[in-house]
């Protein structure tokens, strides 16, 4: 009785892998694939994987494995779709969520081997980590940031309406991360509803977070 | 102060049939245009209205024509120098306006004169120009790339008015993380100084 119970709790607390309720096809195949691979062709992979996530080109590391004959291709690319899904999943969830054995133990359930359950480890929680998060927060859906601002104040001393004006104007460049560029002049007074205006973000940013949502662990 | 105003032949005619319309009439004629002189494209008068001024002060079409352009560009010319009423006044009592009409003039300019010329010195002219400053605080909580986020981003809505289409604005969106919004504010800042240091 006491027994059962036992094994009923110890299944209960160990909540499902932190690839979720059920685990992505791409993962449980490539496991079955990494059985009987070395560990020389399981880093060159790797490596070209972690590359990918990185944002570069890979498409050389990965023809120089191909053409390797040791690995068929089909069993190549279920282990390259599999690396990849794994690492950008685990990617994905902070470190202060997912600690390293937790993420070790759900790699065991598995069945991967060892030697590469340590190489996956040390990529997710390795040195290289907040290389791979800046890409992350770079990737994903946003509208166009400002990559460049200019400007430029003018003083219109003479117009064909007014011979004295010495009215002040304010033009302004900025080019978009979407690559279009936008020129416009802002007159003084809207200017300064700008100015107020994100003069006010700022402090509504710094008031969120310094609140206690901010500060709930999940 | 040098005159606003040559004698010119039009002029000449302009001031004969201004001459003749009934005093009031004209003053009213007068803030009307005046309440419309700083905007550039709209005509003061409809054509309907035109039409009924025509028999309201008995002066055909291409009378009238001349007395409201002739009215306007006094009025233009006397923004362009900012004269003082006085020397107004002088000044078309020169070119033979009658006295009591000189003397609406006056009046009308002293009344709106400072508003005017304020009016004409904001107006500028760029092919695009900000109109509107809108903006959204938002908390990302996760995305695609990247789950348990706490990340506050800004949204600008700048809506800017294009020279020729009056009634389109087009709407730029762009988005902030807190430090790129940081940095802004510190260009905005210097656009700030350069202001002040010009007054």
């Amino acid at each position: 009785m006491s027994s059962s119970h036992a094994k009923v709790a110890v299944g209960a607390s160990k909540d499902s892998s932190f690839l979720g309720g059920r685990i992505p096809s791409e993962i449980e195949i490539m496991a079955k694939q990494l059985k009987d691979l070395d560990q020389e062709m399981f880093r060159k992979i790797l490596k070209a994987v972690v590359s990918a996530i990185e944002g570069k080109d890979c498409r050389d590391a990965m023809k120089a494995i191909a053409e390797n004959a040791a690995v068929p291709e089909e069993r190549l690319s279920y282990v390259v779709a599999g690396m990849y899904r794994l690492l950008k999943e685990a990617l994905r969830i902070p470190t202060s969520s997912l600690k390293q054995e937790v993420f070790k133990e759900d790699l065991r359930e598995l069945r991967i081997p060892e030697e590469f359950i340590t190489d996956f480890a040390s990529v997710v929680f390795g040195n290289r980590r907040t290389a791979l998060e800046a890409v992350a927060t770079q990737q994903g859906p946003r509208l166009p940031s400002l990559k460049d601002f200019r400007w430029r104040v003018d003083v219109a001393i003479s117009t064909s309406s007014l011979a004295r004006a010495l009215q002040p104007s304010i033009l302004m460049q900025m080019k978009l991360s979407d690559g279009k560029a936008h020129r416009f002049e802002v007159p003084v007074s809207k200017f300064q509803e700008l100015r107020y205006n994100v003069a006010l973000i700022l402090k509504e940013m710094n008031d969120l977070e310094k609140r206690s949502v901010l500060s709930i662990q999940d | 102060m040098a005159a606003i105003i040559t004698e010119t032949q039009s002029i000449k005619e302009a001031v004969t049939s201004i001459n003749t319309i009934e005093l009031n009439k004209f003053s009213r004629l007068l803030s009307r245009i005046l309440q419309k002189l700083h905007l550039k494209e709209e005509r003061t008068f409809s054509e309907e209205e035109e039409q009924k001024l025509q028999s309201a002060l008995s002066l055909d079409k291409q009378d009238l024509s001349l007395v409201l352009d002739t009215t306007a560009f006094i009025l233009e010319q006397a923004v362009y120098h900012n004269v003082k009423p006085a020397s107004l006044k002088q000044q078309l009592e020169k070119i033979h306006l009658s006295p009591e009409k000189a003397e609406a003039f006056c009046q009308a300019w002293t009344a709106v004169c400072p508003d005017v010329v304020e009016k004409v010195r904001q107006r500028i002219f760029a092919p695009k120009k900000l109109e509107h400053v809108g903006w959204q605080l938002n908390l990302q909580m996760a995305k695609s790339t990247q789950a348990k986020l706490k990340d506050p981003h800004a949204v600008l809505e700048l809506g800017v008015r294009n020279e020729d289409s009056q009634s389109v604005v087009e709407k730029v969106f762009v988005e902030f993380s807190h430090q790129e919004l940081l940095q802004f504010y510190n260009q905005l800042e210097t656009v700030q100084a350069q202001l002040d240091s010009l007054t």
